[in-house]
């Protein structure tokens, strides 16, 4: 069925060496490319680096489940960088890429659905300059992650913002109509050269049980989807929420927005075993709902009116291969009273109404490499394929559709061969330099606290300042965005191995040098040290440099003194002039002399260097290097008579000049 | 009695030193020369002292021999390169001028002329050597004299430097090369110096403990900070830092140190260093 | 390696500042090494120039080239200098001279050459030898007195060491060093073994060098 031609990996896709973050990741997002930027107060180009692997930035910066932080190589030293919220504050803090499809293509694409497999699969075709259109049964798009996900973690500006960068690619988009029922697939078949299928699970299960029909029972999704809508529902005082997910969570706390006096939320699960989030159970916990573990829902009893949900004891989920098969102590049985009962235990796919083949479980058979279904030009992807999984696979499932469709389309794969290349993953911190490395706690995010939270829909995360967030991608070890060497420019001089103390770089016999990049962290000391410009730091070549001097020249303001200000202490900031054009850096190591004297070349009237102190350094074996740099420049300067156009400022220097 | 008759007849030598003029009026030269005749049985005439540029060495010597002053002709290896100083060294024996002093020399850089180019193609155990040789009648490269020169060769010593071992070392090198008489850095210290002297005599060389006199506390703290090979000690310092006529005092202390040693060493080289005027009045405080 | 510096800006601006197109080429070997005369310092020295050449109301332009040795013809060759009109080199002196003799046009040199040394540590270097051609190394255990000893004395320290330091105050006394080292390898003896003085007519004919290596021009 699959019909690419096969390929072979070559001999760069095996040198491809992902941080384990990224590796993690299933749409490998350049982690520590966009920390970096973050550190550096660069929101916006953190942004770009993030939305060209996940065009939901504001969306998984709040609501990822974070695979990402499990692999993070500070677990081992203290606690992961919370690389989620700093995806936030790129989104918060940077400007949305403009617009800028690569060209525009003749072919047309229909996408049903525009939850994150649709919204991702219609941002990379339109980004490839495809017609898409993008159908929508809910009355404005976002698929679960509108409905689904509640207000307080996701707010729909959150979420607006996202979708209106992929619409502004293009997206021709058709709310309100669904597919199977408003229109015929056949039809749009033939209207468009491939259709999607991203409908995600719609259909909510049931539990065989009596009284499961009864007016006071409802379903997850329906209840959601009606608070997300602003209805305001009367649910009675109690509310017993069945179900140990994320969602059962979800509706609990949404239940007690809906001011439900009590809710119980029923699972299976032992506690150890529920499969939400520990901190999402937490936070439930915390609102005021109660969970009770190990009870499984045998009965509704009642009438219109009074209502309760019997439960026997769980004693087990599992059997001996760990599949699902509950075993019940029923001789042990709990009786929660009820005016509402809302099931949180799974979703299905709903998509019998299309008219292709589908699986036992509803979901439509697909080719796994190139997603196609059993017709032509028909392809489906996301939950609906899958069944649940987390919002970053379904992103990464829609990366998936859009490289097969252009594949197809085109008969250009190489971007669905991209998708599978092997990588492979740092390992972790050598202990000669966990030993070096100073442990540094992750900077705690300002919530409402749950008594306010409670009265209303708002978001209770409040995101990280830019501060906060450039302190916290601070943290972030720089693995793989370390030093680069380009051998046929290395002198082998040694001065790599001469100033970094981590012991990175190595020199074989022969004369030859390389970087151990589990030992190296990316402070740039090398790089600023290589007389051969041989070595770079990703992010800070001499270019990059000049390029962000240049911008900030190019703002509006009267001063001309461009100062370079170590991002790791805000009180040099506020030594500067406010108008001071300011060029935030890891490390002012990173400042090359010819850097300086080329600023003063585009234009700038006085350079500063604004030092971090030594309490907040983050690098502080480059302290000694980076006063022999600031000697350097000064003299250099002072001999072709501008010695006093160059200021050092901060707490880490004693010959402050008057401003 | 003339320094070469001194030491060989075992009399206690007394040496003092002028240095010559930057210009060429040696009136002020000649009138130190002659407040210590009688008092002296030679003058050292240094060498470019300090690596200043003065009038020639060899011209000094002259003039002093004119007078009637018997002169130490100091050769450092410093300004000149092989040539020059065994042809100056011929020139002095041709003028009678036969007691060398063999020095390395200070640096250039630490002089008035610090851009000018180093020779230094000999050092003072290089130089001994040499002044043997011509002393034998041949020259450094072997070829034979006519007419040759006599000499009475010595050499100096730092009795105090800092490490010592190396300093010895190369002290007895310059014995081996064929030193007879020494002139000390000058030393403070009798105990210290005395071992040194004994150890120095047993090798057969004569030792002429160096003196400078001490004409404040500040000078000596100085000296102590800046000048290599020289230990004041503390209480010296204190005892000058007490006293209401600190000069009196530093010759006092002269004095007793010329007692204290005398029948330890072969003689005394007492360095003016600015104060010419004082060395008669030191070498009365001492008895000689 | 040949340890290297550069020029006061000064200076090189008056070599310079009379041209109008100058190519700076720098050397991939020891003056990069030196942290003097790689890609690095062409790039600072290219913006050095240009800002102080616009402030003296100058008008030259400068662009860049390394070459991996300059004191080899062959790597000169690959050199495309055309349309400039002067060269100012960052290598050390044999660099300036085989370059410019390898040359229509003015080459000129941005740094002194200062000694053969060896590294001490990022950014620093101690001269080690001077290149004299009549090599002592072995009497004194690796320590050259031609090169260490500020009045190159070759049988043991002077009057002017201070607590080991040498009379100029910027190194240690080369001879405690030797005495030391040679008491360290039981060879103290050694150090009362009078040395003559150098036989400075090798070092006088060496450019002879320049023309064969003895035995190999049959």
């Amino acid at each position: 069925m699959s019909n690419i031609p096969p390929h072979k990996a070559s001999e760069a896709d095996k040198d491809r060496v992902f941080a384990p973050c990224r590796a993690r990741c299933p749409v490998h997002i350049d982690v520590p490319g966009y920390l970096s930027a973050v550190a550096e107060g660069r929101f916006t180009d953190a942004l770009e680096i993030v939305m060209q692997r996940n065009p939901l930035p504001s969306v998984c910066g709040r609501v990822c489940l974070r695979p990402c932080e499990e692999g993070c190589r500070r677990c081992n030293l203290d606690e992961p960088v919370a690389i989620a919220a700093l995806k936030r504050a790129a989104a918060d803090h940077g400007a949305y890429p403009l617009p800028r499809p690569m060209g525009t293509r003749p072919e047309r694409v229909a996408i049903i659905g525009s939850g994150p497999t649709g919204l991702t699969a219609a941002h990379d075709l339109a980004q490839l300059g495809m017609k898409v259109t993008l159908f929508e049964e809910k009355p404005k798009l976002g698929g679960m992650l509108r409905y689904g996900i509640p207000n307080y973690r996701l707010p729909d500006d959150a979420l607006d913002r996202d979708i209106g960068h992929i619409v502004s690619l293009g997206v021709e988009t058709i709310t309100g109509v669904r597919v199977g029922r408003d229109l015929n697939l056949d039809e749009l078949a033939q209207t468009f050269d491939a259709v999607l299928i991203a409908a995600g699970l719609q259909g909510s299960r049931s539990v065989p049980i009596d009284g499961a029909h009864l007016p006071q029972v409802m379903t997850a999704l329906d209840f959601l989807e009606r608070s997300a809508s602003g209805e305001k529902l009367d649910l009675g005082e109690r509310v017993v929420v069945v179900g140990g997910g994320n969602v059962a969570m979800d509706v609990a706390r949404t239940a007690i927005r809906q001011h439900a006096q009590s809710v119980d939320v029923i699972c299976l699960e032992s506690r150890d075993e529920m499969p939400a989030s520990e901190h999402e159970i937490e936070d439930a916990t915390l609102e005021g709902a109660n969970v009770h573990c190990s009870w499984g829902p045998h009965a509704v009893i009642g009438d219109e009116n009074v209502c309760a949900l019997d439960t026997v004891r769980c004693t087990s989920i599992f059997d001996s291969e760990k599949r699902f098969a509950p075993e019940f102590d029923e001789s042990e049985l709990r009786r929660f009273e009820a005016d509402t009962i809302i099931l949180a235990i799974g979703q299905s796919a709903d998509v019998g109404d299309l008219g292709i083949n589908l699986t036992h479980r509803g979901s439509p058979i697909v080719d796994p490499v190139t997603l196609r279904t059993s017709h032509e030009g028909i392809y489906a992807a996301g939950d609906v394929v899958t069944g649940p999984t987390r919002i970053i696979d379904a992103i990464a499932h829609g990366h998936r559709a859009a490289a097969a469709i252009f594949g197809a389309l085109v008969d250009d794969w190489s971007l669905l061969r991209e998708l599978d290349l092997e990588n492979t993953v740092l390992g972790e911190i050598p202990p000669h330099m966990s030993e070096m490395l100073e442990t540094r706690r992750r900077i705690q995010m300002e919530t409402v606290p749950f008594y306010e939270a409670i009265k209303n829909w708002g978001e209770i995360e409040e995101g990280y300042t830019e501060y906060e967030a450039a302190r916290e991608a601070q943290r972030c070890l720089g693995c793989t965005t370390g030093a680069r060497l380009a051998q046929e420019k290395c002198a082998s001089c040694l001065s790599c191995m001469r100033v970094c103390p981590h012991g990175a770089p190595g020199v074989h016999v022969g004369g030859y040098m390389y970087f151990d990049m589990e030992a190296c962290h990316a402070c740039g000391t090398c790089a600023s040290a290589c007389p051969g410009s041989a070595i770079s730091i990703e992010g800070c070549s001499p270019d990059e440099m000049v390029l962000r001097v240049q911008r900030a020249l190019a703002s509006p303001t009267i001063d001309q003194t461009i100062a370079f200000v170590c991002g790791h202490t805000r009180n040099a900031l506020e030594t500067l002039d406010p108008n001071a054009r300011i060029v935030t850096v890891s490390c002012l190591l990173r400042v090359d002399e010819s850097t300086v004297l080329q600023a003063f070349r585009s234009g700038a009237g006085r350079v500063a260097f604004s030092e971090c102190d030594t309490g907040t350094c983050r690098f502080p074996h480059a302290l000694k290097l980076v006063a022999q740099r600031e000697r350097s420049i000064v003299s250099a300067l002072t001999q072709i008579g501008m010695g006093d156009s160059f200021r050092i400022v901060g707490p880490a220097s004693d010959e402050e000049a008057p401003s | 009695m003339n320094l070469h008759d001194a030491l060989s007849s075992g009399t206690f030598a007394v040496t003092s030193e002028v240095g010559p003029p930057k210009g060429t009026d040696v009136s002020e030269m000649l009138a130190s020369a002659e407040i210590l005749r009688g008092r002296v049985h030679a003058l050292n005439v240094t060498d470019n002292q300090a690596a200043v540029m003065r009038l020639c060495t060899l011209a000094a010597c002259i003039h002093l021999k004119n007078a009637g002053h018997d002169a130490v002709y100091q050769v450092t290896c410093r300004d000149r390169n092989r040539l020059a100083m065994q042809s100056d060294l011929l020139g002095a024996a041709s003028f009678g001028i036969t007691n060398v002093l063999a020095l390395t020399g200070d640096h250039i850089v630490v002089g008035d002329h610090p851009a000018a180019k180093s020779v230094f193609d000999y050092e003072s155990v290089q130089l001994l050597e040499t002044i043997v040789d011509l002393k034998g009648g041949r020259d450094a490269a072997g070829n034979e004299l006519h007419g040759v020169p006599d000499f009475t060769i010595g050499a100096v010593v730092t009795p105090d430097a800092k490490p010592f071992r190396p300093q010895l070392a190369k002290f007895e090198k310059k014995v081996r090369a064929g030193a007879t008489y020494f002139q000390t850095q000058a030393v403070y210290d009798p105990e210290s110096f005395t071992s040194f002297s004994a150890y120095a005599r047993g090798l057969g060389v004569k030792i002429l403990a160096g003196v400078v006199v001490l004409r404040s506390a500040g000078m000596a703290r100085f000296m102590n900070k800046n000048i290599p090979g020289i230990e004041v000690p503390q209480a010296l310092i204190d005892q000058l830092e007490a006293s209401n006529d600190p000069v009196q005092t530093g010759i006092e202390i002269t004095a007793r140190f010329i007692e204290q040693v005398r029948s330890e060493c072969d003689g005394v080289h007492v360095m003016a260093v600015g104060a010419e005027h004082l060395v008669p009045r030191i070498l009365d405080a001492a008895g000689l | 390696m040949i340890v290297v510096r550069r020029k006061p800006i000064d200076e090189i601006l008056k070599m310079v500042g009379r041209h109008t197109r100058v190519m700076l080429v720098g050397c991939n070997t020891c003056a990069a090494v030196s942290l003097a005369g790689g890609q690095k310092e062409v790039d600072t020295l290219i913006e050095l120039l240009s800002l102080a050449a616009s402030r003296k109301g100058f008008s030259v332009e400068f662009s860049d080239a390394i070459l991996e040795r300059q004191c080899e013809p062959e790597f000169i060759e690959k050199l495309d200098s055309q349309g400039y009109d002067a060269i100012l080199s960052l290598g050390c002196g044999a660099g300036v001279a085989t370059l410019a003799g390898d040359n229509d046009k003015p080459v000129y040199p941005a740094l002194d050459t200062l000694f053969i040394g060896s590294a001490q540590g990022f950014a620093s270097w101690q001269a080690e030898c001077s290149a004299c051609g009549s090599c002592v190394l072995g009497e004194t255990c690796g320590i050259c007195p031609t090169t260490r000893c500020a009045k190159g004395i070759l049988n043991g320290p002077c009057g002017g060491v201070k607590d080991g330091t040498c009379e100029l105050g910027d190194r240690p006394c080369a001879w405690v060093e030797i005495y030391d080292r040679l008491e360290s390898l039981g060879r103290i003896d050694d150090f009362g073994k009078t040395m003559p003085a150098k036989d400075n007519s090798i070092s006088a004919r060496c450019c002879e060098w320049d023309m064969t290596k003895e035995g190999d021009d049959s």
